[in-house]
């Protein structure tokens, strides 16, 4: 599915601008970043991409169709959004019916719900839980079901706000496979997320949100290359970048392994 | 230097749980030490921090063993309205630790105080002493119900600091906030451990563990597996095996170690860690 954001502001007060002329075109399966100072917008802005807000002024476009032509509800088939509290998003007594309910409200067979509730619940590491109240999950667990509920109704676009909260290294690594299995299934997944060693491991492309607006967006080189840019929005990048540009290093680099790598290339030149 | 806290091989276990949630945890923390516990989850962090502050075996109900001293009194031997005179909390979620009640958040910041019975003048002073480092001033006024998360979790870390505990628990209290707002709690947590207040802090940010600890408590499973100065446990290469992360710093020099390009102890900061490169690159 093809995002268009088209001078994008939405004011919650009069006057009061959350988001102040965003344009931004989102489009393939290479996963999405988008990061930034709290306040710098990037949660109002995903929240237009499925109709929970609409623009005070300019256009979001999905697949060519503006945002406000449907309902919420009905762009919910199209567009998944797992919230940064799970509480927010858990209603139910089993992590069975949670996953269940979403597709079901979609029409979908029984027997369709049934298989995807079985590979859905493998892929968030809940099959075991099945039949456990969400209330009674660990607070990682209950961020897993929510992604849970919403991948089985199958979105096209898939949006994540900050998983990695509370998240440990397993949990990350989860994350991972998760949005490695939602790419190879042609589905976009959006994330917001403050875990730079996250995105940087995890995202092709990266937007960076400041004061309502885009402060840059690109590659994860071209964007952690220039940080005193990301400054304005108080993103630092990793530690392994910084290390490297500490040591003057002249590549960029985004993990440990490219660092070392980095480094004989640099004593044997 | 006196311990303040003193866990002697304490285990406990959740009322109606197959296994203990921690088990002979033992470790003294002198007065003024900075104590980070690490571990994935579900390895106990949050139930020892329970544990300090008297929720386990007050609130959580459940078998223990051991003991779990703060101060030279033993939590179990105490109310936690006791306890909370000399030991702050700031919970994992600050959405727990408002008292909803208040109306603004200058008065959800004195509802500590007001338990005590603390003279409204000095409630002001404090709240104004209080609100400046936390950026709250702008706020005072607002109800803290429609304040962003970050916002939330600077008030919940206010309404504890304003209680001038001599230890302060934090449970990874930063999850809400950007890099820098985390950063800037911990600078005035950093502030305020030099300033004498001893620190215990769950945390997943293994280079600010390292930059910021005196020792470093590992737990995996329940189980306590590494305890020291951060040297000692992130210098333990067996430590990752239990699945506890570890700093990127100490992963870098180690690598280069191991690859014959720098040797050295492991490195724990960005500028030990950087000049490590350097030295690798022949600089």
């Amino acid at each position: 599915m093809k995002i268009e954001i088209k001078d994008l502001v939405h004011e919650y007060l009069p006057g009061m601008r959350a988001l102040d002329g965003v344009n931004l075109t989102l489009d393939g399966t290479a996963p999405v970043a988008i990061i930034g100072q709290n306040g710098a917008g990037k949660t109002t802005l995903v929240k237009h991409f499925d109709g929970i807000l609409r623009p005070t002024s300019g256009q979001v476009l999905l697949d060519g169709h503006d945002i406000n032509e449907r309902s919420c509800a009905q762009w919910s088939a199209h567009v998944g959004y797992v919230f940064q509290n799970p509480d927010n998003q858990l209603f139910l007594e089993s992590v069975r019916h949670e996953l269940e309910f979403g597709p079901r409200q979609l029409g979908v067979s029984e027997a369709a719900i049934a298989k995807r509730v079985e590979r859905v619940a493998k892929l968030v590491g809940l099959s075991r839980k099945l039949d456990v109240n969400p209330a009674d999950l660990t607070p990682a667990e209950k961020k897993f079901c929510a992604i849970g509920s919403v991948l089985t109704m199958k979105p096209e676009v898939v949006i994540f706000d900050e998983p990695t909260c509370g998240q440990d290294l397993a949990g990350n690594a989860r994350l991972e496979r998760i949005i490695r299995a939602l790419r190879k299934s042609g589905r976009l997944c959006i994330t917001i997320s403050h875990d730079v060693k996250f995105v940087c491991k995890c995202f092709e492309r990266v937007v960076v949100m400041c004061h309502g607006r885009v402060l840059v967006e690109g590659s994860v080189e071209e964007v952690f290359s220039q940080p005193e840019l990301l400054k304005q929005s108080y993103v630092i990048p990793a530690p392994v970048t910084r290390v490297a540009s500490a040591a003057g290093m002249n590549k960029v680099v985004f993990d440990v392994d490219s660092l070392i790598e980095g480094v004989k290339a640099e004593r044997s030149s | 230097m006196d311990s303040i806290i003193k866990v002697d091989d304490f285990s406990f276990r959740y009322r109606d749980a197959k296994r203990c949630a921690v088990r002979h945890l033992d470790f003294e923390v002198p007065e003024g030490g900075f104590l980070c516990v690490v571990g994935p989850n579900g390895s106990g962090k949050s139930t020892l921090c329970n544990a300090l502050v008297g929720l386990v075996p007050h609130h959580f109900n459940g078998k223990g063993r051991g003991s779990v001293r703060v101060l030279g009194q033993k939590v179990a031997d105490q109310t936690i309205a006791q306890i909370s005179c000399n030991v702050g909390f700031v919970f994992q979620n600050p959405f727990n630790q408002l008292s909803y009640t208040a109306g603004t958040v200058a008065e959800e910041l004195a509802y500590g105080l007001g338990n005590h019975g603390v003279p409204r003048d000095e409630m002001v002073r404090r709240i104004e002493q209080i609100a400046g480092p936390l950026h709250l001033e702008g706020l005072l006024d607002r109800n803290p119900l429609e304040l962003s998360g970050g916002q939330i979790q600077r008030v919940a870390l206010g309404s504890t600091l304003i209680m001038n505990p001599r230890v302060l628990v934090l449970d990874e209290c930063t999850t809400q906030l950007d890099p820098l707002g985390s950063e800037e709690i911990f600078d005035i947590v950093k502030k305020l451990n030099e300033d004498g207040m001893t620190v215990v802090m769950v945390d997943h940010d293994m280079e600010r563990v390292a930059r910021c600890a005196d020792h470093v408590l590992a737990l995996s499973r329940g189980n306590q597996v590494a305890f020291g100065t951060p040297e000692e446990v992130f210098g333990d290469p067996a430590l990752e095996e239990h699945g506890v992360d570890i700093p990127d710093y100490v992963r870098i020099s180690r690598t280069l170690e191991d690859e014959g390009l720098a040797s050295g102890p492991v490195t724990l900061t960005e500028g030990a860690c950087a000049e490590r490169v350097g030295k690798a690159l022949g600089r």
